[in-house]
C-alpha cells in the first residue's frame, strides 16, 4: 500500500540542509570500525572534513594520485575494510577507469566510490562536470550505480550502500542539498518508486532532476496532462518491473538525468522498454551529447543545456505528439546557495 | 579441463628451500609450460628466477603477501610452486590453456599469489594498500613482496605508489624489481630512459639496493636486508636478462615472448636438466 501523494514529497519549494553526506558518513563509521575514509586531495569538498576531525586514524590522504587512490582502495577492501573514496565525479571515473575496472569492479571488493559534484551543477567547465560517468560505471560488471535526489536519501545511502558486498558508485551534489521527501521517506535500492500518479507520460527522475520532474508534473496537470513521477535513485541494477510497469501504464515516456543522454538513465530506460517489447515514444532529457561549459553558476547552465522544468514539459508535449504549444512552466526564483567550481 | 583450486592457495612449502637449485627448476618448469604452445613468457621466468626463488625461500605463506604486479610473469611463481609440489604436474601442463584457472597472464583465478594484474603498472599501489591495511591494524607481522618489472616504471601509478609508500613508511614492504630492460617493442633503454634508477627510488624515500639479480646469494643478502630496514620501504633493482641460464636460445631470441619450436624445446630442456644436476 502507497502512502498518498501528499505523504510521498514536500511542496516547492524545498527546505535545504548543509552536508548531510559527510555528517552520515561520520555517523556510520561510529557504528563500523571497518569503514575508512579516503580522499584525493578533496577534503573538505566532499565533506569528509567531519570524518577526518572526528577519526582521524581511518581517514587517508591518498593526495592527487586517483589511480593509487583506486588501486590501493582495493586491496584495503580485499584486507577486511570497507573503503569509501572521494574526489569529484569526473576525477573518480574517468581518470582512473582502468584501475576501477581492474582493481575493484572486477574482483567485486566492497569499495564505494563518491563522486561529486555531478553533471552541470558545477560552474567548473567542462573539466570539472562529470557528464559521462553514470555511464563509465555502469558499464562495468558488478558495480551499483546510484544517484540520489535529495538530503534524505542521502543521508540513507550511506549506510544502505555499505551493506552492498560489491562496488558502488554514487554522484552526489556538495554541500546545499533539498529536502525533497519527508523525514518517513525510505530509500529503496531495489524498487523505483513512483511519487506521482498519472496515465498521460511517465517521467523517470534520477538525483537533481527529481525536483525538475516534479515542477514539470504540477504544470502538466495544470494543463489537464496525467504525467507521472518515477524516482529512479538505483540506475544500476534498474528495476526493470517497476520501470515496465510505469511505462506500460502512460502512453509516452520521459528520462531526465542531469548528464548525458547517452549511457545513464535514459539508456538504461530505453534498453528495457526496448527488450520487454514495449513501444512507447520517448525523449530523453539530459545533456544531449555535447560537454558544458564553465559559468558563473549551475543555474544557468541548467537552462542554457535544457536540464530545467520547461525542458522536461518540452520533451513529455513533444512525446505526446501534441502538436500545439507546451504550457509554460512557472518562473521559479533561481535556487540560491553555494556553487564553487571546486 | 576443470581444475578444482582455491585462489591463494595457501599452503606452506618445504622449509628448507635452496633458492640456487629452485631458480633452475623455474627455468626447468617453465620451459615444460610454455613448449606444448611453442611461444610464450619464458623470457620473463629467465630474468626473474632468482628472484622468485629468493623471495619463495624467504616466505611466511601465513604471514606474508606476494604480489606478482606484471600478470605475465605469473608463469615463474607457477614453474616455483611446481618445484616446490604447491601445484601438480597436471595443473602446470593446465598452463595456458582453454578452461584453465593457470591462465597465462593472472587473473582473479589465478593460484599462487596473493595479487597479480594484467594491466599493468597498477601491482605497487595494491601492495602498498596491503602494508597500509596492516599498518592501520597496529601489526607489521607481515611482509608484502612485490614483484615488478622496470616496464611498469613508464607508468606514472608505479610513481603514485612509490611516493605515497615512502610517505607512510610503509617498511614492510619489499619490491623486487625485475630490471631485464625488455618491453614489447624492444628493450626499455631504445624506447625511454628510465636511469639512473638507482637514484630514482632514492630520491623517493626508498631503501634502494642496485644488484646483479642473477647472482642468487646477492639477492638473498638483499632481501634479508631490506626485512632489517624499518621506517623505509625497500626496492631491489635486480639487473638481469630474458635469455639468462639457457645458451641454446638463438642471439636474437625476442626476450617478451620467446619462440619455441619443438627441437628447441627439447634442446632447453635437456640443458636445463643438466645444469640442475650439476647443482
Amino acid at each position: 500500500m502507497q502512502a498518498p501523494e501528499a505523504a510521498r514529497f514536500r511542496t516547492a519549494p524545498y527546505p535545504t540542509t548543509l552536508k548531510p553526506y559527510g555528517q552520515a558518513l561520520t555517523k556510520l563509521a561510529e557504528e563500523r570500525p571497518d569503514v575508512l575514509c579516503v580522499t584525493g586531495d578533496l577534503t573538505r569538498q566532499c565533506e569528509i572534513d567531519l570524518f577526518q576531525d572526528r577519526f582521524p586514524d581511518r581517514f587517508i590522504h591518498a593526495g592527487m594520485a586517483e589511480a593509487n587512490m583506486m588501486s590501493m582502495a582495493g586491496t584495503l577492501a580485499r584486507s577486511g575494510f570497507t573503503p569509501f573514496v572521494h574526489t569529484f565525479g569526473v576525477f573518480a571515473t574517468r581518470r582512473p577507469y582502468d584501475q576501477i575496472a581492474n582493481a575493484i569492479a572486477y574482483p567485486n571488493l566492497p569499495v564505494k566510490i563518491i563522486g561529486f559534484m555531478p553533471g552541470l551543477s558545477t560552474p567548473g567547465g567542462p573539466s570539472h562536470q562529470a557528464i559521462d560517468d553514470v555511464a563509465l560505471m555502469r558499464v562495468l560488471p558488478n558495480m551499483t550505480v546510484i544517484d540520489v535526489a535529495d538530503a534524505v536519501e542521502v543521508a540513507q545511502v550511506v549506510p544502505a550502500i555499505a551493506d552492498i558486498d560489491g562496488p558502488v558508485y554514487v554522484r552526489l551534489k556538495r554541500g546545499e542539498i533539498p529536502v525533497i521527501f519527508p523525514e518517513a521517506h525510505e530509500l529503496s535500492l531495489t524498487k523505483a518508486q513512483t511519487l506521482v500518479e498519472g496515465d498521460d507520460v511517465a517521467i523517470f527522475a534520477s538525483g537533481m532532476m527529481l525536483a525538475a520532474a516534479l515542477g514539470a508534473a504540477k504544470a502538466l496537470a495544470e494543463a489537464g496532462v496525467a504525467a507521472s513521477v518515477v524516482n529512479v535513485p538505483v540506475i544500476k541494477p534498474l528495476d526493470r518491473d517497476g520501470v515496465l510497469a510505469a511505462a506500460g501504464q502512460a502512453a509516452a515516456v520521459v528520462s531526465a538525468e542531469n548528464h548525458s543522454i547517452i549511457g545513464g538513465l535514459g539508456s538504461a530506460v530505453a534498453e528495457v522498454l526496448a527488450e520487454a517489447g514495449l513501444g512507447r515514444p520517448m525523449r530523453r532529457v539530459g545533456v544531449a551529447d555535447t560537454f558544458g561549459e564553465g559559468s558563473l553558476n549551475a543555474p544557468y547552465l541548467f537552462e542554457k543545456y535544457g536540464l530545467g522544468t520547461q525542458a522536461l514539459i518540452d520533451a513529455a508535449w513533444s512525446a505526446m505528439g501534441r502538436g500545439d504549444n507546451p504550457p509554460q512552466a512557472p518562473v521559479a526564483p533561481a535556487a540560491t546557495g553555494e556553487y564553487a567550481p571546486v | 579441463m576443470n581444475i578444482d583450486l582455491e585462489s591463494p592457495v595457501r599452503r606452506q612449502p618445504p622449509a628448507d628451500i635452496d633458492p640456487r637449485r629452485l631458480a633452475a627448476q623455474i627455468r626447468l618448469e617453465a620451459t615444460r609450460m610454455v613448449a606444448p604452445q611453442g611461444f610464450g613468457y619464458l623470457g620473463q621466468a629467465l630474468s626473474s628466477a632468482e628472484q622468485v626463488a629468493a623471495v619463495f625461500a624467504d616466505l611466511d605463506w601465513n604471514r606474508d603477501r606476494f604480489i606478482c604486479s606484471p600478470g605475465h610473469y605469473i608463469i615463474a611463481p607457477y614453474a616455483a610452486a611446481g618445484a616446490l609440489g604447491l601445484l601438480t604436474r597436471e595443473q602446470l601442463d593446465s598452463y595456458g590453456k582453454n578452461g584453465s584457472p593457470l591462465e597465462a597472464i593472472g587473473t582473479e583465478s589465478s593460484p599462487i599469489v596473493d595479487y597479480t594484474c594484467g594491466s599493468l603498472g597498477q601491482g605497487l599501489s595494491a601492495a602498498a594498500g596491503f602494508a597500509l591495511a596492516d599498518k592501520l591494524r597496529g601489526g607489521h607481522a607481515g611482509r608484502v613482496y612485490a614483484l615488478i618489472s622496470d616496464g611498469e616504471l613508464e607508468e606514472g601509478q608505479t610513481w603514485e605508489a612509490a611516493i605515497f609508500a615512502a610517505h607512510h613508511g610503509l617498511d614492510r614492504l619489499i619490491v623486487i624489481l625485475d630490471a631485464n630492460d625488455s618491453q614489447v617493442d624492444g628493450p626499455i633503454s631504445s624506447i625511454t630512459t628510465l636511469e639512473p634508477m638507482r637514484q630514482k627510488w632514492e630520491s623517493f624515500g626508498w631503501h634502494v639496493a642496485d644488484i646483479d639479480g642473477h647472482d642468487v646469494d646477492t639477492v638473498v643478502a638483499a632481501l634479508h636486508e631490506a626485512d632489517s630496514e624499518r621506517c623505509k620501504p625497500s626496492v631491489l633493482i635486480c639487473r638481469t636478462s630474458t635469455v639468462h641460464g639457457l645458451d641454446c636460445l638463438p642471439e636474437d631470441a625476442d626476450g617478451h615472448f620467446i619462440k619455441l619450436p619443438p627441437q628447441l624445446a627439447a634442446a632447453a630442456e635437456a640443458e636445463l636438466t643438466r645444469t640442475l644436476e650439476t647443482l
